[in-house]
């Protein structure tokens, strides 16, 4: 499994990096949020308050044009006033077009773009890690059918083909019960988690080919090393050498991947929901698609705020992602020399 | 292997995946619910035109009778008929070629101008400030949304400050050109040209900038001399290569839904969301070709640059 090498590795790369210390404390971060937004977050996502749209950020002011005609004397007479909209503490990231609190949406965006990432990896990597193992170990045609059939999928863009696929299959999604209101814990927060399943799904089959060949890559050279040579020549049977041999000492370029694949799937689901192709109303893209009506009367924060957020959460997984390359494995990605 | 028998090694190879992609859009009418024919046929359509459609696609016949139709048709240049827009697929679908063409082109231009100063830099003043601001220049382009960034400059450089504009191709770059003879004035199709593409090109551009900035300065890391790095980069430059080109397309995909840019991400989406699947697998067909056209040219000048390739 992981030797006491890679973790000595690992600590004094840690250790040395301002940049990794950052990468792990923003996910931390992400990652606490996400798990306990319904505490964290200080308004129901969903609840609207058309009283209080369009709110500014804490620190902005926005001046709105409003116009109002009237009939004076039998003339139409129209009157420009320019109204400020202070910003209100309750919403310290403004509120949306509908009056929802933006701290509250973000929050629980992260937990859609979290979820939504780690189970999209976990799919394509329990796909496409035995799929390659498997190839790599016994090559010939089974591993010749493999690699074709990998340039074949990368010859479509991994946008073009999720929306594609999502086009043709629908956006099936899943309530999932929120556990904290569940169990009485909190309250006045959205009782189901909108899994958005097919996204997952999707996502899962047009990056398990990643995974498929860097699992081949290592099962071909893990193959004709000694201790896999002397394992066969004691009896062990070939599923025993794989799993035994072969896959824990493939394990660590397969983590780096999946690091960097949270981070492209986060970006990749982003991209859907802004497209209209999720299946939830509760994400960043989608979001930044409804703040992108408000762009040309200057309401930044709606589009504005879940950027900042996509931003910062990938910027902290691709500092671990740099942090565990940097320490594992120079080669991987064509990324070596630290930050 | 000599250099020529490379070439046709690949090009042989690249034959393969495009058979490869068409069979996956061919199957692709089979996997979506219901039969094949809702996938052609109009939601209004009336029962005549369905029937109609459903000869014309010779659903009846067996599948590889299907199969070696579509084929056939294939090579022949017909990819079939948009009953929803009704239209020949194939020229709808290279009529928006040129546009997303040109923006991928010019985003790339944008890239490879701004990233190798920006590597050099970085690379040569390594652990100064000047690296550190490019370091984290390219840490946040390769970690932003393209559409959010383009949103973000729609808002500023066009809404704000209107020194762009914030959607549509008004003229093509070719015409830029022509106009240096032609009537129209050089100067103002030129402006108006840049005004339309240079956000589009930037949002789409910036992640490859912030790519290309890091290859760069680990590129000169190696010349600075750096064993690891030599071999890293060896290993590890065909496969950049390869997510530059596929995320290319797909970034320029969204980049034009943001700018209502009239390409092929564009005819993507607006299929999808018509149902209009002969001209979605048609999209399809030509992305994934061309994907393959560009990758064995970039192979083949790759393996001219660096011999060592040929022999792997």
């Amino acid at each position: 499994m992981v030797s006491r090498r890679v973790i000595q590795n690992l600590t004094s790369e840690f250790r040395d990096s301002f940049l990794a210390k950052l990468g792990v404390a923003l996910v931390v971060v992400v990652v606490l949020v996400a798990i306990f937004a319904p505490f964290v977050a200080p308004h129901n996502p969903t609840q609207q308050n058309l009283d209080a749209s369009q709110l500014p950020p804490l620190g902005f002011t926005q001046v709105e044009q409003k116009t109002t005609s009237e009939m004076v004397d039998g003339e139409l007479q129209t009157v420009t006033v320019n109204e400020t909209v202070e910003a209100k503490l309750e919403h310290p990231l403004g509120t949306d077009g509908l009056g929802r609190d933006m701290l509250s949406r973000v929050i629980y965006g992260a937990r859609t773009s979290l979820i939504v990432g780690v189970l999209g990896t976990l799919f394509a990597a329990f796909v496409g890690v035995p799929v390659g193992l498997i190839a790599g170990y016994y090559r010939g045609r089974v591993d010749d059918a493999l690699m074709r059939f990998a340039d074949v999928s990368l010859a479509f863009p991994s946008l073009v083909l999720a929306i594609a696929l999502i086009g043709l299959w629908g956006r099936a999604s899943v309530p999932v019960p929120d556990p904290f209101v569940a169990l009485g814990l909190v309250s006045g927060m959205p009782e189901t988690f909108v899994l958005p399943g097919t996204v997952v799904v999707v996502v899962g089959i047009v990056n398990w080919v990643w995974f498929a060949r860097i699992a081949r890559g290592e099962a071909l050279s893990l193959r004709d090393q000694e201790y896999v040579k002397a394992a066969k020549a004691l009896g062990a049977n070939d599923s025993r050498v794989v799993l035994r041999h072969v896959f824990p000492n493939a394990i660590t370029p397969i983590i780096v991947l999946a690091t960097v694949q949270v981070a492209a799937i986060i970006l990749l689901e982003s991209s859907l929901s802004f497209l209209g192709f999720s299946g939830t109303t509760l994400s960043w893209g989608f979001d930044i698609s409804q703040g992108r009506d408000y762009i040309s009367s200057g309401q930044w924060w709606i589009a504005g705020m879940p950027g900042l957020a996509i931003m910062i959460s990938v910027i902290g997984i691709n500092l671990i992602g740099d942090w565990l390359r940097d320490a594992l494995d120079p080669g991987i990605e064509g990324e070596g020399g630290g930050a | 292997m000599s250099q020529g028998r490379f070439v046709a090694k690949r090009t042989l190879q690249g034959v393969g995946v495009v058979w490869g992609v068409v069979t996956i859009v061919f199957l692709l009418r089979f996997i979506t619910p219901g039969s094949a024919i809702n996938a052609v046929a109009p939601l209004d359509a009336t029962q005549e035109t369905r029937e109609a459609i459903a000869r014309e696609l010779g659903l009846s016949k067996p599948l590889y009778v299907q199969y070696g139709e579509y084929l056939f048709d294939l090579v022949q240049g017909n990819m079939g008929f948009s009953y929803i827009r009704g239209q020949e697929v194939t020229s709808l679908v290279f009529s928006k070629v040129p546009a997303t063409v040109e923006l991928a082109v010019a985003a790339t231009v944008v890239a490879i101008v701004l990233s190798i100063p920006l590597g050099v830099v970085s690379a040569t003043r390594r652990n100064q400030p000047v690296d550190w601001l490019a370091t984290l220049f390219s840490l946040a382009g390769i970690s932003t949304p393209n559409f959010w960034l383009g949103i973000m400059m729609i808002l500023v450089l066009a809404v704000q400050l209107g020194i762009f504009q914030t959607s549509g191709r008004a003229v093509a770059g070719v015409t830029v050109l022509t106009s240096l003879v032609g009537p129209r004035s050089f100067l103002d199709t030129l402006v108006l040209w840049l005004q339309h593409i240079t956000l589009p090109a930037i949002a789409l551009g910036t992640y490859f900038t912030a790519l290309i900035t890091r290859l760069t300065r680990s590129g000169m890391l190696d010349e600075l001399g750096k064993p690891y790095v030599r071999a890293a980069r060896a290993k590890g430059l065909p496969e950049t290569l390869v997510r530059y080109k596929r995320t290319l397309i797909g970034g320029a995909v969204i980049t034009e839904a943001v700018f209502s840019w009239p390409g092929l991400g564009t005819l993507v989406i607006r299929s999808i969301n018509l149902r209009d699947w002969p001209v979605l697998q048609g999209s399809l067909i030509v992305i994934g070709t061309s994907f393959v056209l560009v990758n064995i040219v970039v192979d083949v000048v790759y393996a001219y640059l660096d011999p060592r390739v040929v022999n792997e």
